[in-house]
């Protein structure tokens, strides 16, 4: 599932039936309503109290990040009662992200950027009272990289030395290199409370959830009030939170509604007045009721057809070219995603300040397609309407994870549409662990596939050669694409602290992606959030849809 | 008796065991790897092994087996569900209550539905309304019970939405009550017709009592002996078959429990939900051999 924004690798995303509307992690900034704001201006003086209750399709897997299997549903839960030393900004169009304080009122670097160095709010404390300290930020760290622990993103503090308390106000993170992803890396993870958990040994982390529940102190705007297993959590305000005006409501009431189905009929009977997110076709339902509005905002998520660039069939690189020439990527977004995706053109999205914006797509061009083919010895001599080379039918199977019915769908229209060029592309779907499983092996032709980025732009996973998956390496290559080229840039990439100034090596992978056209890309869609307009602020985005819960107000009720 | 019972207990216990040894391995041997499937995404080498470790999967299987046994008949303990990081038995405490209320509101829909319908089926019985409920019992347990879940759902919530297709009680109870009450439907209905045809009935009536007494107090109250029976092994098989009908309507109690823990290959929560269920399906049979043993001594000395 996508995590938190900040500095994953990518990861594939798996839209389950059960976990469909979790995913779709991040995106863009962009907040444009649709449809009418909810309140005529003037009237929006933020105002304290009330409750709202929102739709959750799971419940948070524990309280404690560092044990708890990541998901969004946990991520929006505990970095709502938890809190970050500083907090990523949705402003990644115009220039790499900004960090906005949270427990950190303020950081520095060192000249040699291999030292970074952050001041903590003196007034920041735990709901107990106890204020949050330099040693809490360097037990977190601790906790974060025991290997009792086992925290699945343990890997991301491999560059981190040592983390310092200088004094109970300052923390010094000392990096053994400097690089891109330095501020996610500090910044992964919300910080603990040192006095109430380290009286649990570290190797007793992955059995007692309940102990953790049971000891709970919090740093956010809201602190857990009351938890009722598979059914409903509330958090309520907390008094001690640093922002003295924050948050504007006293009590969120996050109910667990495991079928987004049914999620989208309690906000049509107002019984729920926020919920994460939609699919496309359920958009003109909310939008006919006036109590109801969406919000949308671009996702990080990508959606391509890998081609696997070591099958004969896709090595050559026109091709590949002939194939993405031969899908109509616009008919497959019209009829898939209407006016909420777009077609897409590089990994880094439209949405993202170093996006190529010189790119186009690839027209839809099936004559062009046919005649590359057939420049390649790709013809159709027995006549049964599929391209043949040396007595082999230009056939493959084209699979995507099962319980995703969008991808399903773009198999389907993209068989078809490739069938008009003479090539026989046949949808199969696959338990998801099985098509990595397979995929591993090299066994599968080709997939549709999401993937998403984030911010720091690391494009490695996707398509560096080092990332191409096999049983012992978990890599996200799944097009198998080896280029020395590209490798060198990304490693560079990855190498510069300063992203700006890797500008021209952002740009010069993604024109050679659009060359070699390793992956067909698809689309680039947005999520689609829908809330009761008597919600004023609330401000969902790509990052999370709890961003801003803080911020958020009602009006009097009545 | 006291022998019969030891026997069957034995017999019993020994079932269990074979049971839970089976489902061991089973689940160890298919594909999937847990501590990949509860985080649900891709992970560094060095964390999978870290968590192999903590979990001791690192360990050869029959080595694993051994120590699950030992742990579980020594102690009684059941160790650690993997995706909830809590006992066992605790995770199950938690499910338990919501699958014990489905249970229950079904079996109530379920007798409800099977006394109504089954006595104006006898009461007219071989008439238009009689054949009507009948074909309507068959229709209602010949459907596969999660076809008539999503039905419901399509039904009540989307083209008569009444109730949430999800979370809350009347759905699930409804199709699950419904389902079952196709075969109790039939029970009563026959047990009734035969209990009518008994000269005791033709006394009663001889006697000049209302119609409706005849029926509701003379006729019912011998007709339903069996049925009280069919009751009593009733409750676990509807603790189990909700399996299916809490997976459709996302009711999490301890069907969704054995779902999940088998999506996610959570290994110790999936051997503890098989053992309840296991157990529970004995201990009906356990209660249905006694009743019959009360019933027949012959049974005793089998």
């Amino acid at each position: 599932m996508i995590g938190p924004a900040t500095g994953r690798p990518a990861k594939l995303i798996l839209l389950t039936l059960l976990a469909a509307s979790l995913l779709a992690g991040c995106g863009r900034r962009e907040d444009e309503r649709q449809g009418a704001h909810p309140t005529p201006a003037g009237a929006e003086t933020p105002r304290r109290g009330g409750s709202v209750t929102v739709a959750v399709i799971a419940e948070p897997g524990g309280i404690n990040e560092y044990t708890t299997p990541s998901s969004l549903a946990s991520d929006e839960v505990l970095f709502t009662v938890f809190r970050h030393l500083v907090q990523e900004q949705p402003d990644f169009s115009e220039h790499p992200p900004t960090f906005a304080p949270e427990l950190a009122e303020s950081y520095e670097w060192s000249a040699d950027h291999k030292t970074l160095t952050f001041h903590l709010r003196e007034n920041a404390v735990w709901s107990d009272g106890v204020p949050v300290t330099a040693e809490d930020v360097r037990w977190t760290w601790q906790a974060q990289t025991n290997p009792d622990v086992a925290w699945d993103n343990a890997f991301m503090k491999r560059n981190i030395r040592d983390v310092e308390a200088v004094d109970p106000h300052t923390v010094r993170f000392h990096f053994t290199r400097a690089y891109a992803k330095q501020m996610g890396d500090a910044n992964e993870g919300t910080i603990l409370p040192k006095h109430a958990w380290e009286t649990l040994p570290f190797a007793q982390w992955r059995q007692s959830a309940d102990w953790f529940k049971q000891h709970a102190v919090y740093s956010g705007p809201f602190v857990i009030a009351s938890w009722k297993t598979q059914q409903e959590l509330e958090l309520r305000r907390n008094e001690r939170f640093y922002e003295k005006d924050r948050p504007y409501l006293d009590q969120v009431v996050l109910r667990v509604t495991l079928d987004p189905g049914s999620a989208l009929i309690q906000l049509l009977n107002g019984e729920v007045d926020f919920f994460a997110q939609i699919q496309p076709n359920d958009a003109p339902r909310i939008k006919a009721d006036p109590r109801l509005d969406v919000v949308s905002y671009w996702s990080n998520l990508y959606v391509f057809v890998a081609w696997n660039n070591d099958d004969p069939l896709f090595a050559d690189r026109d091709v590949r070219r002939a194939l993405t020439l031969g899908i109509d990527r616009q008919a497959i977004v019209d009829t898939i995603l209407g006016s909420y995706g777009r077609v897409g053109v590089s990994p880094i999205l439209f949405s993202i300040w170093a996006h190529d914006r010189t790119l186009q797509p690839l027209p839809y061009d099936p004559a062009e397609a046919r005649r590359l083919l057939e420049s390649k010895g790709w013809k159709d001599s027995d006549g049964d309407g599929v391209l043949d080379r040396g007595g082999k039918p230009f056939a493959f199977e084209l699979s995507s994870n099962a319980g995703n019915q969008q991808r399903a769908d773009a198999a389907v229209m993209i068989q078809q549409q490739l069938s008009k060029v003479g090539v026989r592309a046949t949808p199969r779907t696959m338990e998801f662990n099985t098509l990595v499983d397979q995929a591993n092996k090299g066994r599968i032709a080709a997939m549709v596939l999401g993937l998403s980025i984030d911010t720091s732009l690391d494009l490695t996973g996707n398509f560096h050669s080092s990332q191409i998956p096999s049983p012992t390496n978990e890599g996200s290559n799944f097009e198998r694409y080896r280029n020395p080229e590209v490798d060198r840039l990304l490693d560079e990439i990855a190498a510069t602290p300063d992203l700006q100034s890797a500008r021209p090596r952002l740009d010069q992978v993604q024109r050679i992606l659009h060359r070699d056209q390793p992956v067909t890309f698809l689309w680039e869609s947005q999520r689609l959030s829908p809330v009761n307009k008597r919600i004023h602020d609330a401000k969902p985005n790509a990052l999370r849809s709890f961003f801003n819960l803080k911020d958020w107000w009602v009006e009097p009720q009545g | 008796m006291a022998g019969f019972l030891l026997r069957r207990l034995a017999a019993y216990l020994l079932l269990l065991y074979l049971i839970l040894t089976v489902t061991f391995f089973l689940i160890h041997l298919a594909p999937g790897d847990p501590v990949r499937m509860a985080e649900d995404q891709r992970m560094t080498r060095e964390q999978r092994d870290q968590l192999h470790r903590i979990y001791h999967l690192d360990r050869p299987l029959p080595e694993q087996y051994l120590a699950w046994l030992s742990a579980v008949a020594l102690h009684g303990d059941w160790g650690i569900s993997f995706s909830h990081q809590r006992p066992v038995t605790t995770v199950i405490a938690d499910f338990l209550p919501r699958t014990l209320l489905l249970a229950g509101a079904s079996l109530v829909v379920e007798y409800a539905a099977a006394l109504l319908f089954g006595i104006a089926a006898a009461r007219r019985s071989g008439g238009a309304a009689d054949h009507a409920i009948r074909v309507l019992s068959v229709l209602l347990s010949a459907q596969p019970v999660f076809w008539l879940g999503l039905m419901a759902i399509l039904l009540f919530s989307y083209v008569w939405p009444v109730f949430p297709a999800s979370g809350h009680l009347a759905l699930p109870a409804l199709v699950l009550g419904l389902f079952s009450a196709g075969s109790t439907l039939r029970f009563v209905r026959g047990s009734l017709l035969e209990v009518m045809s008994r000269d005791f009935i033709r006394a009663a009536r001889a006697k000049g009592l209302s119609e409706a007494r005849v029926v509701w107090v003379h006729g019912l109250r011998n007709a339903l002996t069996p049925l009280i029976q069919l009751f009593g092994m009733a409750i676990p098989a509807r603790l189990n078959g909700a399996l299916i009908v809490e997976v459709v309507f996302s009711w999490p109690g301890i069907g969704w429990l054995i779902f999940t823990s088998v999506a996610t290959r959570d290994y110790p929560l999936l051997l503890g939900t098989t053992a309840l269920s296991a157990f529970l399906v004995i201990m009906g049979n356990l209660v249905a051999d006694l009743m019959h043993a009360a019933a027949d001594p012959r049974v005793r000395h089998a």
